[in-house]
């Protein structure tokens, strides 16, 4: 077991990421995820493929642009290249509550013991925590706050509507 | 004012607990400085010059007398007996032991109050007009509003890491107290000629390296839509903010470089998808909120005392302050009190401990045991009875806080400057103790009227120097301390950016070229009537420059 | 050729300290008179030692700082580093029954 919790446990992660280097033909088989970019240009070659399927976007990338494909993606993985570049937070968030995303949503880069909390409220369920964190500490940030006051991913009101 | 909820409580001891656990983690050194330091400012902890600062929120500037005194506790306690109130509103300490600020945070905890998203690039702390709920010239009370912006923005999942700061005002008078062109966003709440309530959304505005006033994005937002139509701005700004350049991170280059018409655009767009989501205000939620904000127990007086007005005929000292630091009241028999924290003896802002506690017990005994503390970094007594203001004054005297300069020469904003600030390039508090040395005659003070002077100790520009009539800005110049003069600026409803009116006098020429400004000004005013911000923009910078530089 | 002392804050306390060196090997002091001194190009053992502190977790934030020996002590070149090591230049607030010291090094 390594760096990663997914739904707030230590777990192994299935997922293999696909570089873009290989053929569609020679990937590894099992769960892959692939950038966007050769989603866009792939895809239905993949989408014959016999296992589950992912998807990495830049912080940059539009997430409207899956809602097509949300029944063949399995995985959403969102990037922090630096933990304080937050724009993942915006786009986790319209997955889930606008487009109603219901597979894994990753984090990926930059992931650490205080920011886990902020990501499981816009929609994060999974973390690959950066390799120094420490994963049972880890734990117990996702509880550390129990109020909150708006509506998000994980709450559908705002506090004074509760 | 606001009274917590369990749930407020709940939230701020878990947020204390989260922050002794990072200050524990640091100390051990299983956090970094550099991470740390993203959690230390998220909760108002910086490393100035010479120690850590702490800045305390002040939600949109009010204090009960309760909060007053743990206040002065904690400058006893962990500081060295004074702290420094901001232009936003907020309180700083100076000189706090990181071991001590989860202590200290306690304490704050036990009064409702915290040091949550003062600094750092989050929602910091909303502010707002010192007079409201009291002011005469008010529109709607803006308390309720902030504290709506206070319960979303708080630990805001999506926007805790935005490209940069993010400050909101909020105005609900005809004059604008608060600045809110030059914030993030500003709000200011109108009526419709029908009385019907809406918000003026400003975007944009700041000072720092590159000034800018705020645009207004909406001329009308039904009070309903304010929480969704943030959201939305917010939004646009995390996707679409530059973080390649940290000097181009705030909002006001994304509105510059969009363009208005486009970002306007882009924040409508991202609206008409969240106007109808759950964060949509509805009667009741503005209701029960607006409920915190009653008025006190006003007693049925008159207007007119005989008492007051003999003391002013009688006492002349008492009437040059009552000249200045009143303000109207929207209750007839009640004034607002500006309590000066601009004496000569003392850096602006600043208030030792034994100020606070006596300042506590001024408000219990003279105004329903409530404080407000301002964007000019003074404090207000906002419900004192005509009746009580002769024995008020009597005993802010007595305190050192009576000075009668209100919104005058004196009554100068400055950042703490290179005395304190890490940031700092030269320093603020000696130049502004200097010119409140040279100008301490009340009568020429007086007769110069409505003029404000503001210092900032580098290009961050948080002394507002951009936004004074008369603004400095020290900078360092070859290992020199020089300061630079920019006229014509101002905060108010008719916002405008100062402009450099040449090159920058060393510390020891910098006081007499104010003089020579003043001088200009009093020769040309039309009359005692005309402001030196009037006379400025009537005549431009031509006879300023003529005067300093010949 | 400058004189350099290393500089940087203490970690718990956030005061400014100099770093220092006698028998017992290197320490911290929030005195300046008593920071080791080397020329620049003397100056990377003053160097590898602060930042060895700032991996310890004792300081945050070293760096070094152009001096010059007077027969008042060492003295900072720069203006903000005079008035880092000597405090603000202003008179401070003073209250009844404060707790924390309000002395500093001179």
């Amino acid at each position: 077991m390594g760096n990663f919790i997914k739904d707030r446990k230590p777990q192994d992660d299935p997922w293999t990421p696909y570089t873009g280097l290989e053929d569609v033909d020679n990937l590894p088989t099992g769960d892959v995820y692939v950038p966007f970019e050769e989603w866009q240009s792939q895809k239905e070659a993949l989408k014959l493929r016999n296992n589950r399927l992912g998807v990495i976007l830049e912080n940059t990338d539009d997430v409207a642009e899956l809602v097509p494909d949300f029944d063949r993606l399995d995985l959403v993985v969102l990037q922090f290249p630096k933990m304080a570049d937050g724009r993942a937070f915006t786009q986790a968030k319209l997955l889930r509550e606008r487009y109603g995303y219901t597979g894994e949503i990753r984090a990926v880069g930059d992931v650490l013991h205080d920011q886990v909390f902020y990501m499981q409220r816009c929609g994060f369920n999974a973390f690959e925590m950066r390799p120094d964190q420490d994963i049972p500490t880890v734990l117990h940030a996702f509880d550390e706050m129990t109020v909150t006051y708006q509506p998000s991913a994980d709450e559908e009101l705002p506090i004074w509507r509760r | 004012m606001y009274q917590y909820s369990q749930d407020d409580h709940q939230l701020l001891q878990e947020r204390v607990s989260q922050f002794r656990d990072q200050v524990s983690r640091r100390l051990k050194g299983d956090l970094s400085e550099d991470e740390f330091k993203q959690q230390r400012l998220r909760n108002g902890l910086y490393l100035q010059l010479h120690a850590y600062m702490l800045r305390v929120a002040v939600p949109y500037g009010l204090l009960s007398s309760e909060q007053m005194r743990t206040l002065a506790h904690i400058a006893r306690t962990y500081d060295r007996g004074y702290g420094h109130f901001s232009t936003r509103q907020n309180i700083q300490y100076n000189w706090p032991k990181l071991e001590d600020v989860p202590k200290i945070l306690d304490d704050l905890a036990a009064v409702e109050m915290h040091a949550i998203q003062t600094s750092g690039n989050c929602i910091r702390n909303t502010t707002s007009d010192p007079l409201a709920g009291v002011a005469r010239d008010e529109i709607a009370d803006p308390r309720p509003y902030c504290e709506l912006i206070r319960q979303w923005s708080t630990f805001h999942p999506e926007f805790n890491f935005l490209p940069r700061k993010f400050k909101i005002a909020v105005s609900g008078a005809i004059h604008d107290r608060a600045a809110v062109a030059v914030h993030d966003i500003g709000i200011r709440l109108i009526k419709k000629d029908a009385g019907e309530l809406g918000l003026e959304i400003y975007v944009g505005g700041g000072l720092g390296r590159t000034p800018m006033i705020g645009k207004l994005i909406r001329d009308f937002l039904p009070p309903h839509d304010m929480l969704t139509y943030l959201e939305a701005i917010l939004r646009v700004y995390n996707k679409l903010g530059r973080r390649d350049n940290l000097y181009k991170a705030r909002i006001k280059i994304l509105v510059h470089e969009t363009g208005e018409e486009k970002f306007r655009e882009l924040v409508e767009a991202e609206w008409q998808e969240v106007k109808e989501s759950k964060l949509r205000l509805r009667d009741e939620d503005i209701k029960n909120i607006q409920a915190h904000f009653k008025d006190p127990d006003y007693e049925n007086l008159s207007d007119f005392d005989s008492d007051f007005d003999k003391e002013l005929i009688s006492d002349p000292d008492f009437a040059k302050w009552a000249d200045n630091n009143l303000e109207l009241h929207k209750q007839d028999g009640y004034r607002v009190v500006y309590l000066s924290l601009k004496s000569k003896n003392q850096p602006t802002g600043d208030v030792t401990a034994d100020q606070m506690d006596a300042i506590a017990d001024l408000a219990d005994k003279y105004s329903h045991g409530a404080i407000r503390s301002t964007h000019r970094q003074n404090l207000v007594l906002s419900d004192v009875r005509l009746k009580d203001l002769h024995s008020l004054w009597g005993e802010l005297k007595t305190l050192d806080l009576a000075t009668p300069n209100y919104n005058h020469l004196t009554d100068i904003i400055s950042c703490p400057g290179m005395d304190y600030c890490a940031l700092a390039t030269a320093r603020s508090i000696p130049i502004a103790q200097a010119l409140t040395e040279r100008f301490d005659t009340y009568d020429y003070v007086n007769d110069l009227g409505d003029i404000s002077l503001n210092i900032s100790g580098c290009i961050n520009a948080c002394g507002h120097h951009h936004v004074a009539n008369i603004g400095i800005l020290g900078v360092n110049k070859k290992g020199v301390e020089v300061y630079q003069i920019t006229l014509g600026g101002s905060a108010r409803e008719d916002a405008s950016i100062g402009k450099i009116i040449g090159p920058a006098f060393t510390a020891d020429k910098i006081v007499q070229a104010i003089a020579d400004l003043l001088d200009v000004y009093l020769e040309n005013r039309e009359d005692p009537e005309e402001t030196f911000l009037t006379a400025y923009r009537r005549l431009g910078p031509a006879p300023f420059k003529e005067k300093l530089y010949g | 050729m400058t004189l350099q002392v290393y500089t940087a804050s203490l970690l718990k306390e956030g005061l400014v300290a100099y770093l220092c060196i006698d028998t017992e090997g290197s320490y911290w002091s929030t005195d300046l008179n008593k920071a080791a001194t080397a020329e620049t190009d003397q100056a990377e053992t003053l160097k590898s030692l602060a930042e060895q502190a700032e991996r310890e977790n004792i300081v945050i934030a070293a760096y070094a700082v152009d001096v010059e020996l007077t027969e008042n002590g060492t003295r900072p070149l720069e203006n903000r580093e005079r008035i880092r090591a000597y405090g603000p230049t202003i008179t401070l607030p003073q209250s009844s029954d404060t707790k924390q010291a309000i002395v500093r090094a001179a």
